[in-house]
């Protein structure tokens, strides 16, 4: 098997499957479903292998090279594994919708390009593949086609067009310079260069990738495409495509500079990894507490995958082996429980007619168990309980960032888990605690095809969590692959001197004291069940159906914070948006559409060289 | 051996919680001139509550519940008592994290219970813990930063030697941080908030009754302990006094002179957090939030710099 294959299949699939829809709809659905799932079966063929070819293109000389190495596949086979989902969750979240060939064509296009960016070993079809990839996200979350999905779309098309032009700036500059976009040329030939060029070819390129993974400021564009977008690709957009960013940046920071470079972009106190942290930890606290005020399901998980963003970047950005091991499984964590949430918030969606509100919806335990689980596993994640995968990624980082002295990052790190507390549990508590509005009476649990991706995530959730030595021996190595020193891995966490992890130990104990406390519980006396009506109301009168507490969850905290949370740089890019808008429509008033107007131009226009080669003579 | 503190540490720590809450109750009273129910009226209160009637919400609300217990004993059990620590893996950390089983599973319960009242208890719970864990975090990590290391056993082992934290000079600061905050953590005056009894039916307990009121008793006494061990074990070098019994070391009389020597100091703790619920009227959110974010985190971020600075 090989790797060109494996972009053919991806790639083809994509395209019959836009065929098919034209001859039959169910025909279209198990196609898709067949070649996401030979796309994830071929993609997990590679693990551990380490290979890079040229493949002869014939394109003006440049060499289209491929290249799969643990890096690759780690991103690889987050991207195909939630592609295989997202895809079996559509099956009866899209049914009944309109458009379908062109949503799977998409979904599948946008998936295959993805896997084109982690695979490809010259920054050429990077980009390539890298544009592929926006411009097709774009059509998908102004799928909706209303006002404000067409807007959500418009704005994140935008910041990625800036980004990548960036980016091709930084790219047609190696390119003029070393006169090769290979990766690994071009990994051997910058260290030679000046390090004032290679920390500007750093951040064109970072600014580019911190567009995409939405870091502050950069990260307007994100809550309004993830809440716009239909559910099952939000579980894409978050969980994997806003992580090629971090991708773009282990390549330039690790595999094309090199950690040695990166150390010695240094300035006084000012480095270029510092600067990251910091932006990470900025990025953190405002997410967390932005993510607070919103009531809106989508939005919520929308904000808070703006603020894991920041524990990434913090753990990569800080250099160490155990950070960057850290940064690195909470990348594979965070896909895994936003891929879920997202299905979460789908699955209410459809059940409840497209509702994302909070503050219509609760008590829908009772009518969605599974959901329900799933929304509690992943939110468990989201905050890193233990025995959930993200407390151990987040352990990691924080572990960093104590022991080699960077406790006020650290503060913001857990800061941002406290908020994360507060509208992990609104979350659960407005959708499926307090009371059931007597419109959800009749909402049923969503089909088994949706609840199946719920459930396999949420098992993931758990094992990554109880026994974090699977996925962090592939972290391991990417780390080793990226010149730092092996982590001592077992099944059970990390082993050091300096405090070790062992979630085995932990999760026995939890168990073993749970069953005993439930035993226990068991053994008093058994208890009649009531209805939610049944209430102690301190003798006052119940008004049915309006004895719920949901609305403003936290409102006294918000009264305090709203006044400090105003989103500046979305204020001033829609204001820089205005300002441009009214000078285009400015200039269009140039073009009256009379001939008369037009022939005044010219004459005025020549007039004016005239007088200048009267009075300076410049022609 | 492990067994054997596996099982009689949270037997301590469940004992002591019920401790607290009946000195609680006594000495209120005769702060008030009265004369108070006597010192062991909770626990009776918990047998009579297990044999009474009660009725259900739902599987959460049951769940929740045995969560929250569950998850307060495990905290016990990697909290230092005195020279034994029964789980160390993940140090401090670990701890942090496992503390928010507690109310978390509390949270759940009384979610499900749709009551109302619990649901504003729950968010003012939430609101108040934001409130005291952002000069919390910041002592814990300017204690960690100062020790260099992450496991709570080690900076008890530590002080042993180098003297308590709170009469050392860069963690003095961190200290006052701490025992500013140590009310809001202990949910008591001024900050009864969340349980507030006049206002919303005692918030996440109202539809609790019988054995789940025993359970939810049982878990906020142990709630109180595990607040209280943190403080000593931080800041009064846990079950050292002064070196005292230096020759008992490693033996099992050593053992046992820790462990009293630490629930005196939490009993004297918390005899003074007592005195302060009786002088206070209950803060509004809006206050306590104010307050927790201004003096005590002044202290606690101005700890933390002279850490960074003083190394």
């Amino acid at each position: 098997m090989t790797l060109e294959l494996l972009l053919i299949v991806a790639f083809g699939g994509a395209f019959l499957t836009y065929f098919l829809g034209k001859i039959s709809g169910k025909l279209r659905n198990g196609f898709a479903v067949l070649n996401s799932l030979a796309v994830l079966v071929m993609t997990s063929f590679f693990y551990g292998m380490n290979i890079e070819k040229p493949v002869a293109f014939g394109f003006f000389d440049i060499t289209f090279v491929l290249r799969m190495n643990m890096v690759s596949w780690f991103f690889a086979i987050t991207i195909v594994g939630i592609g295989f989902l997202s895809i079996i969750y559509s099956l009866r979240y899209m049914q009944n919708k309109e458009k379908l060939d062109y949503y799977y064509f998409t979904t599948l296009f946008i998936n295959a390009s993805m896997l084109g960016t982690v695979l490809c070993g010259d920054l050429l079809s990077f980009f390539i593949f890298w544009e592929m990839m926006s411009w097709s996200t774009y059509l998908l979350i102004s799928y909706r086609g209303n006002d404000r999905a067409v807007f959500a779309g418009i704005k994140y098309i935008i910041m990625s067009i800036i980004g990548s032009m960036v980016m091709l700036v930084g790219i047609i500059s190696l390119y003029v310079n070393f006169g090769t976009l290979e990766i690994t040329e071009l990994a051997t030939l910058i260290q030679l260069a000046p390090l004032g060029y290679t920390l500007f070819i750093l951040i064109l390129f970072s600014i580019s990738f911190a567009v995409i993974n939405a870091f502050w400021p950069f990260h307007t564009w994100l809550p309004d495409a993830h809440a716009e977008a239909v559910s099952p690709f939000s579980s894409i957009l978050s969980a994997v495509l806003v992580r090629k960013g971090m991708y773009g940046l282990y390549l330039f920071m690790y595999m094309i500079l090199g950690l040695d470079l990166l150390n010695k972009l240094r300035f006084g106190v000012i480095s270029f990894n510092g600067v990251f942290c910091w932006i990470g930890a900025i990025t953190i606290v405002f997410a967390a507490l932005t993510a607070l005020l919103q009531s809106d399901s989508k939005r919520i998980l929308a904000w808070s995958t703006v603020g894991q963003g920041g524990y990434m970047i913090l753990g990569v950005a800080f250099s160490t082996a155990l950070g960057v091991a850290g940064g690195t499984f909470h990348i594979l964590n965070h896909c895994i429980y936003i891929g879920l949430l997202f299905f979460v918030a789908g699955a209410i969606e459809y059940s409840t007619g497209g509702i994302r509100d909070l503050d219509s919806l609760g008590g829908l335990i009772k009518k969605m168990p599974v959901t329900f689980i799933g929304a509690i596993i992943g939110v468990s994640g989201l905050i890193g309980l233990p025995l959930t995968c993200g407390f151990v990624s987040k352990w990691m980082i924080y572990k960093t960032l104590i022991l080699n002295g960077s406790p006020l990052l650290a503060f913001f790190a857990f800061l941002g888990t406290w908020g994360t507390i507060l509208y992990g549990y609104k979350f659960i508590h407005n959708i499926f605690l307090g009371q059931l509005p007597e419109e959800h009476e009749n909402v049923k649990e969503v089909p088994f095809s949706m609840q199946l991706p719920i459930i396999i995530l949420s098992v993931l959730v758990i094992l990554f969590g109880v026994l974090p030595g699977i996925p962090l021996k592939v972290v391991n190595v990417m780390d080793t692959y990226m010149g730092f020193e092996s982590l001592n891995i077992n099944l059970a966490g990390v082993v050091s001197e300096t405090g070790a992890l062992d979630t085995i130990n932990i999760f026995m104990v939890i168990l073993v004291v749970f069953v005993i406390v439930g035993l226990l519980f068991k053994a008093g006396r058994k208890s009649r069940k009531t209805d939610q009506y049944d209430n102690y109301a301190a003798g006052a009168a119940i008004p049915k159906g309006r004895y719920n507490y949901t609305v403003n969850f936290y409102n006294p905290l918000s009264t305090i914070i709203e006044k400090y949370l105003k989103d500046v740089v979305d204020a001033f890019y829609m204001k820089l948006t205005g300002f441009v808008t009214n000078v285009g429509d400015g200039i269009r008033k140039l073009y009256t559409g009379y001939v008369g107007n037009y022939i005044m131009y010219i004459v005025v226009f020549l007039a004016f060289l005239i007088l200048i080669q009267l009075r300076w003579s410049v022609f | 051996m492990i067994i054997v503190q596996i099982i009689l540490v949270p037997i301590i720590a469940l004992v002591m919680g019920l401790l607290f809450m009946g000195l609680f109750r006594k000495m209120m009273a005769r702060i008030q001139w009265r004369y108070g129910p006597p010192i062991t009226q909770p626990l009776i209160d918990i047998i009579r509550m297990f044999s009474q009637k009660t009725v259900t919400h739902g599987f959460m609300f049951e769940a929740g519940l045995v969560l929250s217990l569950a998850g307060s004993i495990v905290v016990a059990l990697f909290l230092p008592m005195g020279n034994i620590t029964v789980f160390e893996t993940g140090g401090l950390l670990v701890v942090l994290y496992l503390m928010l089983l507690g109310p978390l599973g509390i949270a759940l319960s009384s979610g499900e219970s749709g009551n109302p009242n619990s649901s504003i208890g729950i968010s003012r719970k939430f609101l108040l813990a934001l409130g005291y864990e952002v000069p919390m975090l910041l002592v814990l990590l300017a204690v960690m930063t100062h020790y260099n290391t992450i496991s709570l056993a080690e900076i008890v082992r530590i002080q042993a030697y180098r003297g308590w934290s709170f009469g050392s000079f860069p963690l003095l600061l961190s200290g006052i941080a701490y025992f500013l905050i140590l009310p809001a953590i202990l949910g008591i005056r001024p900050f009864e908030i969340a349980g507030a009894a006049q206002e919303i039916s005692s918030g996440p307990k109202a539809e609790y009754g019988g054995k789940f009121m025993a359970f939810s008793t049982l878990q906020h006494g142990l709630q109180e302990f595990i607040g209280l061990s943190l403080f000593v074990n931080l800041f009064l070098g846990g079950g050292d006094l002064f070196g005292l019994f230096g020759m008992y070391a490693n033996t099992f009389l050593g053992n046992l002179l820790a462990i009293v020597v630490l629930l005196i100091k939490m009993l004297l703790v918390f005899a003074v957090g007592v005195c302060i619920n009786a002088a206070f009227p209950r803060f509004r959110i809006e206050q306590a939030l104010n307050y927790l974010w201004t003096w005590p985190s002044l202290f606690a971020f101005a700890g933390i710099v002279v850490i960074m600075i003083t190394g």
